[in-house]
């Protein structure tokens, strides 16, 4: 089948107020895309061109070289080098064989300019990463 | 739009991209290109996207060619691009048949949209959505493949420059070996031939992928190319000349006795 499971990106908060044929719209702009374990997924500092949906594997997310958190399936990255076109925030790598759903720049762009629904999702998913950010910071 | 053409007749390189319109190029000029298809990068996108339609289109028109396949990347962004994305976007060989074709599309598709590529379009200025068209051959099994400069890019010299080394050329062109190195000049003279140190060769393996394998010691310093072989480059360097113009980077094979070009590029900076 074409593109990314309409049940998975049910399960992502970005996507979560979408109704039926919204998400099966999105779910054909997704590519599958395989690593191998051990394989570099995104790499900190590097230019971001996909935003990642886990169906199958489990990866670990380094920032510094210090982990940070574990993904496993379901979860997803890379939607904030996207949105600035900066370089990634984290490195992920795959700790198994792990198969993804990936919606690239060229295409994740005209979607939020085209769906407020996500465009407004997104940014109170941003807003949630701002304060978590800050929170992090005021602590001594 | 036509999406799936044999190589002979390759001509848009804004749908096609650089190396297949000059691999067509080559082969209406009689040049002795391996067979193949050419895939346009929509219909490559659609491949990647898990089109059926696409994907049975594309196994249907590379059938014929048989297996294993070499499957390699045709930049179409721009007019000569392909060299500016040399390393950045994957060419895979030894695809095992047709049917396996789909996942390696699909490698290539996200070779163009991986972070690093990504990164390399950031730093050159362009970046703009990539767009990957795609040229599949008959993969050969070489006895000995390499490069050749048909004018000396360091002093700019009227002299072939050859580089070889046993197996597939991506030994040398991915820097394993000290390949042997051979200055012919136009009339076929040798000026020079300096062995190497080809301690490893690149063959396919059954199933597909490739192997790096080691030489027997007794072949890792023994030049690979014969008086009769490099005869035939120089000659294949005036039949480049004559169809692209002066100053080409060629990427050759023997494979069976028969000398094959891969890939025939402009070289971009000639001299001192």
């Amino acid at each position: 089948m074409a593109g990314a499971p309409v049940e998975a990106l049910r399960c992502v908060p970005l996507f979560a107020d979408l109704n039926e044929s919204e998400l099966a719209q999105i779910a054909l702009l997704f590519k599958e895309r395989r690593f191998a374990r051990g394989e570099t997924v995104v790499k900190e500092g590097s230019g971001g061109a996909a935003f990642f949906l886990i169906d199958s594997g489990e990866a670990t997310v380094s920032v510094g070289g210090a982990e940070r958190a574990d993904l496993v399936p379901g979860d997803y990255f890379g939607e904030i080098a996207l949105i600035d076109e900066g370089t990634r925030s984290a490195t992920i790598t795959a700790t198994t064989e792990l198969v993804c759903y990936g919606l690239t720049f060229w295409e994740f762009r005209p979607l939020v300019l085209e769906n407020a629904v996500i465009g407004w999702k997104l940014l109170q998913s941003m807003a949630k990463k701002l304060r978590a950010a800050e929170e992090n910071q005021a602590q001594p | 739009m036509t999406e799936v053409v044999s190589l002979e007749e390759v001509s848009e390189t804004s749908v096609f991209g650089s190396k297949a319109v000059g691999l067509g190029q080559a082969l209406r000029d009689g040049l002795p290109v391996p067979p193949g298809v050419a895939l346009s990068g929509p219909i490559v996108e659609a491949v990647a996207s898990g089109d059926e339609a696409a994907i049975e289109k594309v196994v249907e028109a590379v059938r014929p060619l048989g297996g294993p396949l070499a499957v390699r990347s045709s930049a179409v962004d721009e007019d000569g691009a392909d060299a500016s994305f040399a390393g950045q976007h994957l060419t895979l060989l030894n695809v095992p048949s047709a049917e396996e074709l789909s996942s390696a599309l699909r490698e290539i598709w996200w070779s163009a949209n991986s972070d690093s590529a990504i990164t390399y379009r950031q730093r050159v200025g362009l970046f703009t959505r990539p767009s990957v068209a795609v040229v599949v051959q008959a993969l050969l099994d070489p006895d000995t493949a390499g490069v050749m400069f048909t004018q000396n890019p360091v002093t700019g010299a009227d002299e072939r420059m050859i580089e070889a080394s046993w197996g597939l050329g991506e030994a040398v062109v991915a820097g394993l070996v000290i390949p042997d190195s051979y200055r012919v000049d136009r009339a076929g003279q040798v000026l020079e031939r300096r062995p190497g140190l080809k301690r490893i060769v690149i063959r396919s393996v059954a199933g597909g992928g490739t192997v790096e394998d080691e030489v027997p010691p007794e072949l890792a310093e023994r030049l690979c190319l014969d008086e009769g072989q490099l005869q035939e480059l120089n000659d294949l360097a005036s039949r480049c000349e004559q169809v692209y113009g002066a100053a080409r980077d060629i990427e050759w094979a023997i494979a069976d006795g028969t000398l094959y070009l891969l890939q025939c590029r402009a070289v971009t900076r000639v001299g001192p």
